[in-house]
């Protein structure tokens, strides 16, 4: 187990900047998600912990020790890579013991270990089988069997869940999370998939651009998003935003007020910004604001509706199931207390 | 009550054929004639005129047959080895993405793509020892005589080879540098973050990824270099004193003298060779097929 520090990490490819001094503390046994859309720069970061990119300026530290400057071998780290990297021409066994083989550890020990990892992920009766005779699940955790018996200092994974199915990933996101919580080793995740990152992160680093929007626990991120990217980045369906001006203690928008809870009040009067509300906090109720129901999509415990406010589609989330129809009139009740202002200049949380 | 008509294919006629078996085989006959024509006629024609046992007996007597022989494994053996290694070697260097190295591989690839003629004879030229640009320079460098290189049989065999494989390099270089471009490169990472040397990434990934293009790729080339006729006949013409031919270029000289039994005969003794080579290639490719689909 160790500690990870990023400090002012920039990167170059070419003439192009693809990270703009990033800095990042992990703590030891910490599981930290990266998450963003392509090409934020997540992967780039972690290849660079990796030793597989190089460093254009700053320092990656590992349990202290700068590592910018040594091989991969010598970082004692695994990764786990998104399509596997599982050797081809290797059995299961002869893949998972490969980095103890080439450390040149004796026999037994690799044949102890190899057995301990296949125990822990359910890969023994695999074990002389090749990578080709699996399903993407077993292939998976051949993968992390690869990364548990090397013992590291940290675990690097690379949307390794991105080409297993839905049913799958979602099982493989448990066994990822529990995995951890038995060894405790330092991970470093990177994800597109904010799910998985809201269910298995300690912390999350949520970037774009090359930079990091917002550093946090799971649930900070989504209750306090530090400004609109992250507002609508994070949570599924994605928060209903939409422009509107403060007045009288609430926001004009749509031609109708949406109530607020303002932190700074007073000096925000007339003040231009974007209205962020999450579809769950938008509940139909007797009175409120006027909507058209446009879609009605049932998924048992709860029901999504998309409704029409003037021009805009937003989303609202209801709990159980709705008997409205498309063409239906409702009225909405937004929750004060659970409004986004946004300046609408800078994006910034207000 | 009406009849709904139900489509199916043509039923076969009880006699005579079918229309998609007539055009079958109107197909099929070009190509029915090409071969008989140019394939079976030719072949069963040679094997006829090399029916003699007489042939052999003088081929296996004639001393310049038996050393043929020999310069002939020689060549295959060292001459496609020595070509494979340096383009396994050389399509490492070849895959690596720098703009340089893209120019250079064009550069190349130019041996390969240049007639084989004119080429093999500016080498011959080159390698003249009273005029030749080779000694030449030699001398004008370091002051010393440049060896006969065409008139000393080993080093006119050397010769040879040296432009087969100048010659059939990049071609087997290109062949070796899409079988590594299909290694993904996850692979070389994954390698490295368990602690592989290059050595050991070569070993434990390229190698068993390129095991079979390698092998099978080597076998094609042994084929191709048996009749591999220019590398030779332009460049010594099987001089000195008949020292340097090989079956493909012995043939000629039977022909040049008016022994056109023994000429057959020689094609028909290379068989032996070729024949296991062309089965276990066929053989290799058919596995192959088998284990993808």
């Amino acid at each position: 187990m160790a500690s990870v520090s990023f400090s002012q990490i920039q990167k170059s490819f070419g003439k192009t900047p693809v990270l703009h001094g990033i800095s990042l503390d992990i703590a030891d046994g910490e599981f930290m998600v990266l998450v963003g859309p392509s090409g934020c720069g997540k992967s780039t970061l972690l290849r660079m912990l990796a030793g597989l990119e190089d460093i254009t300026a700053g320092s990656i530290a590992i349990d202290g020790r700068v590592v910018n400057e040594l091989d991969s071998k010598d970082r004692d780290i695994a990764m786990v890579f998104q399509s596997y990297a599982l050797y081809p021409h290797m059995t299961v066994r002869e893949n998972m013991g490969f980095s103890l083989r080439l450390r040149e550890e004796k026999r037994n020990l690799i044949e102890e270990r190899v057995a301990a990892a296949a125990k822990i992920l359910n890969l023994g009766p695999y074990l002389d089988r090749y990578p080709r005779e699996l399903s993407g699940g077993q292939r998976q955790r051949v993968a992390m069997g690869r990364a548990i018996v090397r013992d590291p200092k940290v675990f690097l994974f690379d949307e390794p869940l991105s080409n297993l199915d839905a049913k799958l990933r979602v099982a493989m996101r448990s066994e990822i999370k529990a995995l951890h919580q038995r060894l405790k080793t330092t991970t470093v995740y990177v994800t597109h998939d904010q799910v998985e990152a809201m269910t298995m992160a300690d912390r999350i680093a949520v970037m774009n651009e090359g930079r990091i929007e917002q550093l946090g626990r799971p649930l900070e991120l989504y209750d306090r998003p530090a400004n609109l990217f992250v507002a609508q980045f994070i949570g599924s369906p994605a928060m209903n935003v939409f422009d509107g001006a403060v007045k009288g203690g609430a926001v004009e928008a749509l031609g109708a007020r949406w109530p607020a809870s303002f932190s700074k009040s007073g000096g925000l009067e007339g003040q231009r910004v974007k209205y962020g509300v999450r579809p769950e906090h938008l509940e139909p109720a007797s009175s409120g604001i006027a909507a058209e129901i446009v879609v009605v999509e049932p998924m048992g415990a709860e029901t999504e509706l998309v409704v029409k406010v003037g021009d805009t589609s937003l989303i609202v989330m209801t709990r159980g199931r709705s008997t409205a129809g498309p063409g239906d009139r409702i009225f909405l009740a937004p929750d004060p207390a659970h409004a986004h202002l946004f300046d609408a200049a800078s994006g910034l949380r207000i | 009550m009406s009849a709904i008509a139900i489509p199916h294919p043509p039923l076969a006629p009880k006699r005579g054929l079918s229309t998609w078996q007539t055009w079958g085989l109107i197909l099929l006959a070009p190509y029915v004639l090409v071969f008989l024509v140019f394939v079976l006629y030719p072949v069963s024609y040679g094997l006829w005129l090399a029916r003699h046992p007489e042939s052999y007996k003088t081929l296996f007597e004639d001393p310049v047959f038996f050393t043929t022989v020999i310069n002939t494994i020689f060549f295959l053996l060292v001459a496609v080895n020595l070509k494979f290694i340096l383009a396994l070697y050389l399509s490492g260097f070849f895959v690596h993405e720098r703009r340089w190295i893209r120019w250079l591989s064009v550069i190349f690839i130019i041996p390969w793509a240049v007639p084989a003629i004119p080429t093999v004879y500016s080498i011959r030229f080159m390698l003249n020892p009273e005029w030749g640009v080779v000694n030449s320079l030699l001398f004008r460098w370091f002051q010393i005589d440049g060896p006969n290189w065409l008139t000393d049989p080993q080093l006119a065999m050397a010769m040879a080879m040296l432009v087969h494989i100048w010659k059939a390099l990049p071609f087997w270089t290109l062949i070796l540098m899409a079988g590594r471009l299909a290694i993904p490169k996850e692979l070389y990472e994954a390698a490295s973050v368990d602690g592989a040397s290059a050595w050991q990434k070569f070993k434990y990934v390229t190698w068993p990824s390129m095991r079979t293009l390698y092998v099978t790729s080597t076998l094609l080339s042994l084929i191709w270099t048996l009749g591999d006729f220019n590398s030779v006949y332009l460049l010594t013409g099987g001089q000195p004193a008949d020292k340097t031919h090989v079956l493909a270029t012995l043939g000629i000289r039977y022909i040049r003298l008016d022994q056109l039994d023994h000429a057959m005969a020689t094609i028909v003794v290379a068989l032996p060779f070729v024949l296991p080579m062309v089965y276990f290639m066929m053989k290799r490719l058919s596995g192959d097929e088998q284990k993808t689909s």
